[in-house]
């Protein structure tokens, strides 16, 4: 009894609480001209471009949404101007144009021109690369690359989507049970 | 104070001054007004209000713009508050940043501060137990720091009465060391927690693996509900302010039942400078504070005046507070004002895995956090090289893991893939330290704060003591990791700066001699009777326990006091 009263209580006094919109830089435009509001990073239109289909690429729009449509090239681009140093920002900018220029070399055109397939066979070997810990060629380019790839998911895995739709995070759980069989877990 | 009329010293004159709105301060303020006193309660930062002052309380991850990660800029721009482990995006507006309060480090020492309403009783972890004699005849026994004033059967009634209207749950586990309080229903341990208290139990003679004992109404009762309080609904988002009042803080329990009575007047953004002694009274006459908008000076007078400004800003205080009588400090003719301060040692860890109870886990969360192991060295004999003990933490978790393996469908596939990852175990040190003279503070000369108030200046050390302790907290806890078979066990240890663990206590002691002590058994300056230090500056040695607890208890009984003696008119 007590408990329905009290649940009670706190969401009239939650009421009380005025809710407050994530705040993400607006869209970007297409026009050639850096249109993400950054404080610390200096990108060009191209590079902000690659980055952009950077994050589809390593999550691209398949049944569920991918990168752009959840704005987590936004989140991207904010993360490293706001919560790294400018060591790694350094790092970041130069590890970009070492990845354009890697992909400039094997498809002869840049990043963004190229074929999706062709996108994803890059971007998967260097996937392999940036896991094996004895793999020293151009470190920065996977720097960079580890740097989205981070961010992109920490991005995804913290979004509304995927914390309402893809697993169900509770703000309120309301309960503790210390002792929760693992069976029943299973069957969720 | 030139030029201010009669009608204005009156409405400046109140029976009672409280210096501090946190979890002492706040406890000040409910006792004088619960007995009818007209009483000024003076905060240094601004207002915070229970629910409405939350501005993240209901905030989902994403809605974070960092989605809780701080940005560079304020973690580089704050190197000693970003150490502590709960700045974090969600509630870095209830911490004191760096730049904005200054301070002088002799030595270094992380200075965790909450200046608002509500101090730090905001943001603390809620963890709260009762001292036993063990804590309270140890300097006696033990020969260090002075003999206590007060025993456990002084303040148990007292620990009671806070308890009741506090809340906080926990089991009635009957050990000695660790004297059982007015619980609400525990937190369960979970199956490894049990596991390893059991183990332990068998084992070990005088050894408990226990509920850690909390802050939150696991049950609440009608004097919680009077309060506007609710049932704790295990967030654990608690360092943001519950919107349930779940945990105890002053925001939500004593600040609002003082000023519901109609006799308390909280004045924020107000930086008392100094307690005014009157010469020919032989007594304090109030305080002068700095209003922190204006910097304009304003005088307050009472009968009786509290200082709960959190341990070292009462030391600041009284050390700036001089006259004639008083040139080092108010109170301070033994000459230890500043001096004798201690703290906790949590710089020491341990981590291993348990292959076992595999059909086990958790759901929901935990706002005790887990299970809580009471100091057993030295309890009833001394048994090591080292005085005194620790307690120590102890908590077991899974987790669902995912991975972020690969790209495109592959990695949305390992994203949601929820292996549950085996049982982890982790246990941290809690050790007493010993209060030296040569930890100290002072006041700088020349450097002032944004105020014109002297910087303080903090000299606070480690010693053997601590380095041999915490090498017999990584032994123990491994033998006992070991033998409970845990594998994969990791101890480390950590160089942090005295002050992280947030419990730094003493410079003002308590003690029978005014010869060396400042304070008399009831909290009141020998040397000026009408002032009252009841917060962790009070305390003559620090035990192991989370001290916070007792600061309530300690101002809860010093109220009852100052009170029967202003009626008896001894003050
Ligand atoms: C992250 C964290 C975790 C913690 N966990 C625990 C725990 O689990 N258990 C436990 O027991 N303790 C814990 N603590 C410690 C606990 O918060 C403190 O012991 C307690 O708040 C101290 O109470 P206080 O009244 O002395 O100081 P505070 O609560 O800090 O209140 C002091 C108030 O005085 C005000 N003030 C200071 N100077 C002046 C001045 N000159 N004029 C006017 N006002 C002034 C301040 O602004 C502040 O509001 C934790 C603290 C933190 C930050
Ligand atoms: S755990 Fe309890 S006290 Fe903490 S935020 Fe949740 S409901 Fe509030």
């Amino acid at each position: 009894m007590d408990n329905k009263i009290n649940r009670r209580i706190a969401i009239r006094n939650m009421a009380l609480i005025l809710g407050s919109a994530a705040i993400l830089p607006s869209c970007l435009n297409d026009k050639g001209k850096p249109t993400v509001q950054l404080k610390h990073l200096k990108l060009n239109a191209d590079q902000e471009t690659l980055v952009t289909e950077l994050t589809e690429t390593i999550l691209p729009k398949t049944a569920t949404p991918g990168a752009k449509d959840l704005g987590l090239h936004l989140f991207v681009f904010k993360m490293i101007d706001d919560c790294y140093d400018k060591e790694h920002q350094d790092d970041f900018i130069a590890g970009l144009d070492d990845f354009e220029s890697a992909v400039k070399k094997q498809h002869g055109q840049p990043f963004s021109k190229c074929s999706v397939k062709d996108r994803t066979a890059f971007v998967s070997g260097i996937e392999q690369h940036s896991n094996d810990k004895n793999y020293k060629d151009n470190a920065k380019l996977t720097a960079f690359y580890r740097m989205v790839k981070e961010q992109t998911v920490f991005g995804y895995t913290t979004s509304k989507y995927f914390m309402t739709k893809q697993i169900v995070y509770e703000l309120v759980p309301g309960r503790y049970n210390a002792y929760y069989p693992v069976k029943k877990l299973a069957a969720v | 104070m030139a030029n201010l009329n009669i009608d204005s010293v009156k409405d400046r004159t109140f029976d009672a001054i409280v210096i501090g709105s946190g979890m002492s301060g706040g406890w000040a303020a409910k006792e004088f007004t619960d007995k009818g006193l007209k009483t000024l309660v003076l905060e240094r930062g601004r207002d915070v209000k229970h629910i409405k002052d939350y501005p993240t309380t209901n905030l989902y991850p994403w809605e974070f713009p960092h989605h809780g990660v701080l940005p560079d800029d304020v973690q580089k721009a704050n190197p000693i508050v970003n150490r502590c482990y709960a700045f974090g995006e969600d509630a870095a507006h209830f911490f004191v940043k760096d730049a904005e309060h200054p301070y002088v480090q002799e030595k270094p020492f992380d200075w965790i501060r909450g200046y608002q309403t509500g101090g730090k009783s905001l943001l603390w972890a809620r963890q709260t137990q009762r001292w036993s004699d063990f804590d309270f005849e140890g300097p006696a026994r033990d020969g260090f720091a002075v003999d206590w004033p007060i025993r456990y059967k002084d303040i148990a009634p007292w620990y009671s009465y806070v308890e009741k209207f506090a809340g906080i749950s926990g089991n009635r586990d009957g050990i000695p060391e660790l004297p059982d309080g007015e619980f609400l229903p525990a937190f369960p341990l979970n199956a490894v927690e049990t596991y390893f208290s059991n183990h332990v139990k068998k084992t070990y003679k005088n050894r408990h693996v226990i509920s850690a004992r909390c802050a939150h109404l696991s049950k609440p009762n009608q004097i919680h509900l009077d309060q506007g309080r609710a049932q704790c609904q295990e967030r654990t988002l608690c360092q943001r302010g519950c919107p349930f009042g779940g945990y105890f803080s002053a925001n939500s329990s004593t600040i609002p039942w003082a000023l519901k009575s109609g006799h308390c007047t909280l004045r924020p953004h107000s930086v008392v400078e100094s307690i005014i002694y009157d010469e020919k009274k032989g007594k304090a006459a109030g305080v002068r504070v700095i209003d922190a908008n204006t910097k304009e000076a304003i005088e307050y007078y009472a009968d009786v005046i509290f200082v709960n400004a959190a341990a070292l800003n009462s030391n600041l205080i009284l050390l700036n507070s001089t006259s004639n009588r008083f040139p080092n400090g108010l109170g301070n003719d033994s000459g230890t004002l500043g001096k004798y301060v201690a703290f906790h040692n949590y710089s020491a860890h341990i981590n291993a895995e348990y292959d076992g109870a595999k059909e086990w886990t958790t759901d929901g969360r935990n706002p005790a956090g887990g299970g809580y192991i009471p100091r057993f060295r030295n309890v009833y004999k001394q048994e090591t090289d080292f005085l005194r003990g620790y307690a120590c933490g102890f908590s077991a978790y899974r987790w669902q893991q995912n991975s972020s393996e690969g790209i495109g469908q592959t990695l949305k596939d390992n994203l949601v893939k929820k292996d549950l990852s085996g049982w982890h175990v982790g246990s941290h040190m809690m050790g007493e330290t010993i209060p030296k003279e040569t930890n100290y503070v002072t006041l700088d000369k020349s450097l002032k704060d944004p105020w014109g108030i002297p910087q303080l200046r903090i000299s606070v050390d480690y010693d053997d003591n601590d380095e041999k302790m915490k090498k017999d907290y990584v032994e123990q806890m491994t033998e006992m990791f070991t033998s409970a078979g845990f594998t994969n066990i990791q101890a480390s240890t950590d160089h942090r700066a005295p002050g992280l663990d947030i419990h730094e206590m003493g410079g003002v002691r308590m003690g029978n001699d005014p010869k060396t002590s400042m304070l008399d058994k009831w909290h009141r300056l020998h040397a000026c009777k009408n002032v009252y230090v009841t917060d962790g500056a009070s305390m003559t040695s620090t035990s192991c326990q989370n001290p916070s607890l007792t600061y309530m208890a300690f101002t809860a009984r010093a109220v009852d006091h100052a009170v029967s003696e202003m009626k008896k008119g001894n003050v």
